[in-house]
């Protein structure tokens, strides 16, 4: 690992003739930490990981690492690994092949290439043509591009998807890890629960803006809490709370209360004498909550 | 990367040419449709080669054909595949570039290197590099068979001619050159198809298409002009001998019209420049400037 930096993005726009896939977007990844880049599909995650890595020119802003542009990095490979969504390899070469172009490009030491498919387990198949890979192992071929460098940054698009439940936990640990080294690694995806066990961190964004950026457990602060509770008398148990100045909805399994906890509803409840046969804090979940961020709540 | 090989932390500037020549000179050498359209190109030239020298005979003529018209005529023989390779050629220069583009191997290669500029010369060094190589092996191998073929039909090809070697070695410019054109115009088009159809549209389609309209009469003077200029009539200039008019209508001079242009073979390697020069500059300009 050569150096690590921090990705910092600066007001980035990016406008497509009228449409603006960005907007305004800033926010930083810190290193020593997995970072989530999450929002729905077509929110610009990749138009910005795009323009991070200098494919893509924004319209306003900056994006750099640790205040370079990519492009101006003076080795880029050792620097920063990408893994972009879409396959960025030519069908009709081996993975080896593609590793070799990559490392004589860049002055990276030939033992590289083997340690790398060894790492991302494509040491098998590495002279196969990748033509006729699954996209699990096109996945891998894409980390094994990004790690070849043994880089201080990762940024990985999509990493997960299409990986096998094995390679799932396999890539967890690897994030994990890479982290753990003191690396910055971003990971963009459109389903928080996919990359919830890895993530340190999280920056949310939906139509091409930022709408949260925080730890992954500042997620769950702005959890909206809820008692589910029920009594063989329901009747009795709605004019108890609502007395005790609880607004109540019905459910099907039973009273909603919302904003107080679980306490504070037994408590009216035991006072006003209704014997309870239910009584549970609910949570919305974080998937929940990152829906209702992106606005795509149903 | 606990793993892994640790890399020596103090290399600064790891992109150098070398190694982006290296690295395109892998990337050209590891798809099978490099080799393909190679093979293809020398067939053509070693075949087309034999074939026109084992049926060239001026037996019929009386008096037979002067000295420079069997120069001729041996040029002729070994470099008439060239009409044909030039639709090759012009197929792996586009197919070479427009195919990063469909595969999305273009974002490889800009990640690798940044700057963009210096893969693409590359590459077209590379493709430049190979197409010499493989046609000037062929034309190597086509020589001598020729001239044993053609002694047999009577037509004495003499070696000391050096308008003879110059259309040799023009020929085999001529192919490189389309070859970095047709490049040029995959790098702006960045499409399979859209790009082999340009870069055929304008070395066969042009030339044939206004040949036509432009006619022999003399008001259309300045369009036969104009054609002169294309790639392909550019390509006929380089690798003219002066003996042609005696091998292509021997005893009887070619009638040119008033005002048309014969352009001399340094003249058509200058034009076929030029025109690859026009293509990377703008394809140059582009590279920088769009969106991968």
């Amino acid at each position: 690992m050569t150096d690590v930096r921090t990705i910092e993005v600066e007001a980035v726009t990016k406008r497509f003739g009228a449409v603006a896939a960005v907007n305004s977007l800033s926010f930083q990844v810190a290193p020593g930490r997995v970072t989530g880049f999450l929002g729905p599909n077509g929110a610009g995650k990749t138009t910005t990981l795009r323009m991070l890595l200098g494919l893509v020119r924004p319209t306003e802003g900056r994006a750099t690492f640790g205040g370079v542009a990519y492009a101006d990095l003076d080795s880029p490979l050792r620097t920063v690994g990408a893994a972009l969504e879409a396959a960025s390899f030519h069908p009709g070469r081996s993975a080896r092949n593609h590793l070799a172009i990559l490392a004589t490009a860049s002055r990276i030491p030939r033992a590289r290439i083997d340690a790398t498919l060894d790492l991302v387990g494509l040491s098998e198949f590495a002279d196969r043509r990748v033509g006729g890979y699954s996209l699990g192992m096109r996945q891998r071929l894409g980390l094994a591009s990004a790690l070849l460098g043994d880089p201080g940054v990762l940024v990985l698009d999509e990493p997960i998807n299409g990986l096998d439940p094995e390679g799932i936990k396999w890539i967890r640990s690897l994030l994990r890890a890479l982290a753990g080294e003191g690396r910055t690694v971003l990971v963009s995806s459109h389903l928080l629960s996919e990359v919830q066990q890895s993530v340190d961190d999280v920056i949310i964004i939906a139509r091409g803006e930022l709408v949260h950026e925080g730890t992954l457990s500042s997620l769950s602060a702005g959890d909206s809490l809820s008692v589910l509770v029920d009594a063989p008398d329901r009747a009795a148990l709605a004019a108890a709370l609502s007395a005790a100045g609880f607004t109540v909805t019905a459910a099907r399994a039973g009273l909603v209360v919302v904003g107080v906890e679980a306490e504070e509803v037994g408590r009216a409840a035991f006072a006003a004498g209704v014997p309870l046969s239910t009584l549970h804090r609910q949570s919305s979940g974080l998937e929940e909550t990152f829906l209702h961020l992106v606005g795509g709540d149903r | 990367m606990s793993t892994a090989t640790s890399l020596s932390t103090t290399n600064r500037n790891d992109l150098s040419h070398l190694g982006i020549i290296q690295s395109e000179w892998i990337k050209l050498r590891s798809l099978r449709s490099t080799w393909w359209t190679f093979a293809i190109l020398f067939v053509i030239t070693v075949g087309v080669g034999i074939q026109m020298s084992s049926s060239t005979s001026f037996a019929w003529l009386d008096g037979g054909l002067s000295q420079t018209g069997m120069q001729a005529a041996g040029v002729n023989a070994v470099i008439i595949g060239t009409d044909i390779n030039v639709l090759v050629v012009s197929v792996l220069g586009v197919l070479v570039i427009a195919s990063e583009y469909s595969t999305g191997m273009i974002r490889s290669t800009f990640t690798t290197v940044p700057q963009r500029v210096p893969a693409l010369l590359a590459k077209s060094l590379v493709l430049a590099i190979g197409t010499f190589l493989v046609v000037a092996l062929a034309v190597a191998i086509t020589i001598p068979i020729s001239i044993g073929l053609l002694a047999g039909n009577g037509i004495d090809v003499r070696l000391d001619d050096p308008h003879y070697w110059r259309a040799m070695i023009g020929s085999i410019c001529y192919l490189v050159l389309i070859g970095l054109m047709a490049f040029g115009i995959g790098a702006i088009l960045r499409s399979i198809a859209g790009g082999i159809a340009v870069a055929l549209g304008l070395v066969f389609v042009a030339p044939l298409a206004l040949g036509l309209v432009g006619g022999s009469s003399a008001p259309q003077i300045w369009l036969q002009n104009f054609v002169a200029l294309l790639p392909f009539n550019l390509g006929r200039a380089l690798t003219a001998h002066p003996g042609y008019a005696d091998f292509a209508s021997p005893g009887v001079p070619l009638q040119r019209p008033e005002g048309l242009w014969v352009l001399e073979p340094w003249q058509g390697a200058l034009g076929l420049v030029m025109w690859v020069v026009v293509v990377f500059t703008a394809a140059i300009v582009l590279l920088k400037r769009r969106d991968a």
